[in-house]
């Protein structure tokens, strides 16, 4: 059964999420071939110290330890989550596959950042007989700054 | 940290990740995505995906790091698109190729191809931006 396009623009959020050094590390360590834990880990080699290390996180122009650039993820992804698990969609999760992503980033995430994300459904439609689902995010830190749009791109398969 | 690096269109740059036994959980605990098709192979194989298969986000995010390592920098990167043409299964090693494609008005753009070890893409159409200073 095809996906009613009716549900486009429908919105979701917003969504608050706090950001902690801990999680920031442990993402950059997840990515970098590394375990995502304080107490079995070590940084993995390689890893930009601005990524983990607050000494040289503070004596570089960012003023801290910043996140990963894919970091935002963690928490502009809710509102997607919230349209691919809609009831009123009755999307089997199963069959979902992640088809495209995009992301624009106007501001670092720093530990301590209070993150705001809306979405919406920007699009839905049919090719080669699977569904397409695309959302769209918006994060927002806690100085009213735009840090994150996403464009997410669910391929639902039949 | 280099933060006056010369950047060249037609600079290259390359990055060798493994998708290891465990880097699906591992993920899964640092992203929050436990979709069960990436962390338990049974789920994954009768989802017809052959397995557990990695989440193209951390796909993504290596082609994003080879673009970091590339800068210097990873407070630069001002944009990533990615398309996920191809599943990632446990075991795969993967080859990120980065070209710097365009440099215009403090801004870079690196075209950068996936592949597997099978020389199948993974990715198509991922492109990172970036601030040159």
């Amino acid at each position: 059964m095809a996906l009613d396009r009716k549900y486009i623009g429908k919105a979701y959020g917003p969504f608050l999420y706090q950001v902690g050094l801990e999680k920031m590390r442990e993402f950059a360590f997840a990515v970098s071939g590394g375990i995502p834990s304080a107490g079995f880990a070590v940084p993995p080699e390689g890893l930009d110290p601005l990524l983990f290390d607050q000494q040289a996180g503070n004596q570089s122009t960012y003023g801290s330890v910043i996140a990963f650039p894919t970091f935002p993820v963690v928490f502009a992804i809710r509102p997607f989550v919230a349209a691919v698990t809609d009831p009123d969609l009755g999307i089997n999760l199963l069959m979902l596959v992640h088809g495209e992503q995009e992301f624009e980033l106007f501001e670092v995430v720093r530990p301590g950042d209070e993150i705001t994300s809306t979405g919406a459904i920007a699009d839905i439609y049919e090719k080669a007989g699977k569904d397409f689902l695309v959302v769209s995010t918006a994060s927002k830190n806690q100085r009213g700054q735009r840090v994150v749009d996403g464009a997410w791109t669910a391929v639902i398969r039949r | 940290m280099p933060q006056t690096r010369k950047y060249q269109v037609g600079d290259r740059f390359t990055l060798v990740r493994e998708c290891d036994k465990y880097r699906p959980i591992y993920y899964a605990a640092a992203s929050g995505d436990f979709n069960p098709i990436h962390i338990d192979s049974e789920v994954g194989a009768a989802a017809g995906l052959g397995g557990a298969i990695l989440h193209g986000l951390c796909t993504m995010a290596w082609a994003v790091e080879s673009a970091v390592k590339y800068l210097g920098n990873p407070g630069k990167v001002t944009k990533m698109k990615v398309r996920f043409s191809r599943p990632v299964a446990i075991g795969d090693v993967l080859t990120f190729d980065g070209t710097v494609t365009k440099i215009a008005e403090g801004k870079l753009t690196a075209e950068i191809s996936a592949k597997n070890q099978n020389g199948e893409e993974v990715l198509k159409g991922a492109v990172v931006e970036a601030r040159t200073h």
